[in-house]
């Protein structure tokens, strides 16, 4: 039995892009397939691998915006269709994890909370910022164990860990950690019930 | 009157509307975000110094609607639906997706929406003119509204203030405090720091 598995993943291709060559620094397990002709556009991660995806994944229209620092691994048999992956530190998503259309998950806010360091920021990004350093901007890493359904809209912050085989409604914004099999709704989001 | 200008390696074959009236170290990256711009007024669209329109920006502003954009605020990918005003404050940073609507641009009354639709594809370009009323926005300077956020007609945001992302904000919304939730509600307050830099 495990010998016929064996023998059958030894068949299978290689993990493929649709729309060109995939990044050096992304390694795909076989049989995955990435779709979309804009995926990596804002893929500036530096670091190797950047990116790992296991096998048999399914990934349509999944925007994969890396900063220069940012890891993310991905287990076997997700299927994900036309979410934003936004990592700046660490993102670890278990297998056979759905993500569904237009969810959001981000590992950090992208400016700083302080409103004087905001001011800072705000003309560090600005057309005249070139160069200037931007202030420290909190990271936390992001987990989404096993098993977990991620519905349309959902959104995902920094620092949240989801239990396996959690259930995020459509919508949900998702601050705090998710108990596994909890089931969760709103904005922001509240637990309601188990899977 | 001077010419129509455009912009420099501009994907879309656009010009930058006359009455827009930009500093010379303002960003706009592609005349596409002018697309929807039906603005009539003196000046349909102001940018301050050091600030920035990025793609993925649509600017619905109808004949009346009048834009104001400070200096260094950050406007990535929004919809600006502005029949009346919409104030945008110095260092302000809206993030994608955003939608500030100073409008519903439709009547509340079904019959009167049903008849305002049988108008529009007689008219060429197609556009909704319905005499509904428009509510200006502010929003305060130092103001961060995060990434798929939507902000109603009349709604003020006081300075330094942070609207959460995926956040309805439905009223006004106090100086330094974050709000967030749909609709949006008072999580916490910040430090009320006054720092004017730049
Ligand atoms: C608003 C924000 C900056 C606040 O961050 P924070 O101060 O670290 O907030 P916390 O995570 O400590 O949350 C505090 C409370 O507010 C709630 N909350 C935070 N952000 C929320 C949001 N966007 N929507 C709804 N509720 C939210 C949390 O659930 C928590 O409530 P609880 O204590 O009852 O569980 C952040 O949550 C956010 O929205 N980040 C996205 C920023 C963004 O859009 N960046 C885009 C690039 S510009
Ligand atoms: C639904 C809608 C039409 C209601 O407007 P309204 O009748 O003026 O409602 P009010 O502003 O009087 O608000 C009544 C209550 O509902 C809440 N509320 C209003 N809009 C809400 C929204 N979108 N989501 C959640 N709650 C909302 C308000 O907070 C208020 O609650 P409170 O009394 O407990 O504080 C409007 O809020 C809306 O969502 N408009 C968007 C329309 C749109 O998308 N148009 C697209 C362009 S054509």
């Amino acid at each position: 039995m495990i010998d016929q598995e064996h023998s059958n993943r030894q068949l299978l291709e290689p993990g493929y892009w649709t729309d060109g060559e995939f990044p050096a620094n992304v390694l795909l397990g076989p049989n995955t397939q990435l779709k979309g002709p804009h995926i990596f556009r804002q893929f500036r991660s530096l670091v190797s691998p950047a990116l790992t995806i296991g096998v048999h994944c399914t990934m349509d229209g999944v925007h994969f915006a890396l900063g220069k620092e940012a890891r993310v691994d991905i287990g076997d048999y997700c299927y994900f269709t036309n979410a934003m992956l936004l990592c700046e530190l660490e993102l670890h998503i278990g297998s056979y994890v759905v993500l569904g259309w237009n969810a959001t998950i981000a590992d950090t806010d992208f400016h700083p909370i302080a409103p004087a360091e905001r001011i800072a920021d705000a003309i560090a990004c600005s057309p005249l910022g070139e160069g200037r350093p931007r202030p420290e901007i909190v990271r936390r890493p992001v987990v989404i164990e096993d098993d977990v359904w991620i519905g349309p809209n959902a959104t995902i912050l920094k620092g949240v860990r989801i239990g396996a085989g959690a259930f995020i409604e459509a919508g949900a914004l998702v601050t705090r950690d998710v108990p596994p099999r909890a089931r969760v709704l709103g904005n922001p989001a509240r637990v309601i019930g188990e899977v | 009157m001077a010419t129509a200008r455009t912009i420099p390696d501009d994907w879309y074959p656009g010009a930058i509307p006359r009455n827009a009236v930009l500093d010379e170290t303002a960003l706009i990256e592609t005349s596409y975000s002018f697309v929807p711009y039906r603005s009539e007024a003196p000046v349909g669209l102001q940018m301050g110094r050091g600030s920035g329109i990025y793609t993925g920006t649509s600017l619905h502003i109808g004949r009346r609607g009048r834009v104001i954009v400070g200096n260094y605020a950050l406007v990535t990918a929004v919809q600006i639906i502005c029949d009346s005003e919409i104030e945008i404050g110095d260092y302000a940073l809206i993030s994608w997706n955003v939608i500030l609507m100073d409008t519903y641009r439709f009547a509340f009354d079904p019959a009167v929406r049903r008849r305002e639709l049988e108008r529009v594809p007689l008219r060429e370009p197609r556009s909704i003119t319905s005499d509904v009323p428009a509510l200006p926005i502010r929003i305060g300077s130092n103001v961060w509204i995060g990434f798929d956020a939507c902000v109603l007609p009349g709604v003020t945001i006081g300075e330094g203030a942070i609207v959460g992302a995926r956040s309805i904000v439905v009223e006004d919304v106090e100086p330094y405090t974050i709000v967030a939730g749909n609709p949006a509600r008072v999580i916490r307050r910040l430090n009320m720091e006054k720092s004017h830099r730049g």
